[in-house]
């Protein structure tokens, strides 16, 4: 079972190490993308991926590389600062192509209107770092991989920490995180 | 309420789109209101056919800012978030004690699904000292795809009143109400949610067809 890390810390980092390592103790299949790093062109809703490209983004960028790794994953994290209760665009420029991973059709679960899973079901992990701790924040960041688990038809988990906190609290965070994963 | 100046971002990278004919509809309301108006679309910085000094000076010369925008991937799409991280770095003193309000649609009935966009903008105007006045959310924008609102029959004109109602509040400089969220929500009960998926299917199968049968299920990036 492989895993995808979607990693949008800022520079070099023991957050990121820690997951890394504790990732490649649970699958040796890991494709861990930076993508501070990764060329990703904005979504414009052009629509080809609808019908006449069915499930793929025309323009020709790095997502493609991610989208493969998606593909067959069985887990996908998302590690980032929170910014504003939510992701930045350093990650979203990601998420925003998660599109392509649901089919143009509609059906209904958990009591909302979906686009079907194009590659099935998958755990959504979304780990959240906060400059300084908020409450309401945390819960916004929350709420909103649930929300992309929701549209996904994924099982998740969030955490936010606190990038203050000491290194051996957020190692036992991470470790209950990812207990039963994979 | 009159003689104020409002900025409109258009937070969508289609120019003629949904968000688009909200913030023309609301210009119009606002300058009938005796206000001038200005929509820029945010695209335009993130591509860099603008400069965000434009985009600084334009602040400063308004009272009151605002966002209309789609909800991608269930919160504000890449470029917003980029042009709000933007402004807070490059523009936090003239972002200070302006008005600020945002209007997310996004293409399901349901409009809990668009809290964390407006969530994103109240967190912006905390973190940049703005004076957040509210969102207003909008579910099932693809139906309108574009359509100008006086074009639309009854559905246009709710909104239209419900953007009324929030105009009215916000150059009273007062928090937009729910009367306006009100007006403008699609009572769609979930019971009735099977029935327009099916139709929606309908739909889908139809632009498949139409677009030479293609099969629309593919597993593109497992092939």
């Amino acid at each position: 079972m492989s895993i995808v890390i979607l990693d949008a810390m800022e520079g070099s980092n023991s957050i990121s190490d820690k997951l890394k390592e504790r990732m490649l103790q649970k699958s040796k299949e890991l494709s861990h993308f930076e993508l501070r790093d990764m060329k990703i062109l904005p979504c414009r809703s052009c629509g080809v991926c609808g019908f006449k490209s069915p499930g793929k983004c025309v323009f020709k960028d790095d997502m493609h590389e991610i989208l493969y790794a998606m593909a067959k994953s069985s887990t996908i994290v998302l590690l980032a600062p929170v910014r504003f209760g939510g992701y930045p665009s350093s990650l979203k420029k990601a998420v925003d192509k998660f599109a392509l991973m649901a089919l143009p059709s509609y059906t209904v679960k958990h009591g909302h209107m979906v686009h079907p899973a194009r590659y099935g079901s998958k755990m959504l992990i979304g780990i959240g770092v906060q400059g300084q701790a908020s409450k309401e924040r945390e819960e916004s960041f929350k709420r909103l991989v649930e929300n992309n688990a929701l549209n996904g038809q994924f099982e998740h988990k969030s955490v936010v920490l606190n990038a203050s906190d000491d290194m051996n609290e957020i190692e036992q965070v991470i470790d209950n995180l990812l207990k039963g994963v994979c | 309420m009159s003689g104020k100046k409002l900025l409109l971002l258009n937070g969508s990278p289609r120019k003629s789109g949904t968000s688009y004919s909200f913030a023309r509809t609301m210009k119009q309301l606002a300058e009938s209101f005796g206000n001038d108006v200005e929509i820029i679309h945010a695209i335009d910085y993130f591509d860099g056919k603008e400069k965000i000094e434009h985009l600084s000076q334009l602040i400063a010369q308004n009272d009151i800012i605002a966002m209309s925008a789609p909800v991608y991937a269930d919160f504000l799409p890449y470029h917003d978030i980029w042009l709000l991280e933007k402004l807070t770095e490059e523009c936090a003193k003239e972002l200070k004690g302006k008005a600020f309000f945002a209007v997310g649609q996004c293409g399901f009935p349901d409009i809990t699904r668009i809290e964390p966009l407006i969530d994103a903008c109240r967190f912006f105007a905390e973190d940049t000292g703005m004076n957040w006045l509210g969102g207003l959310a909008y579910g099932g924008g693809p139906m309108i795809n574009g359509a100008l609102l006086e074009d639309i029959g009854k559905k246009g004109e709710k909104i239209t009143s419900g953007f009324r109602l929030a105009l009215e509040n916000v150059f009273k400089g007062e928090k937009i109400s729910i009367d306006a969220q009100k007006c403008i929500t699609m009572d769609i009960p979930p019971i009735m949610y099977w029935p327009l998926v099916i139709f929606m299917n309908q739909m889908t199968k139809k632009q498949a067809r139409e677009a030479g049968n293609v099969d629309y299920t593919k597993k593109v990036y497992l092939e």
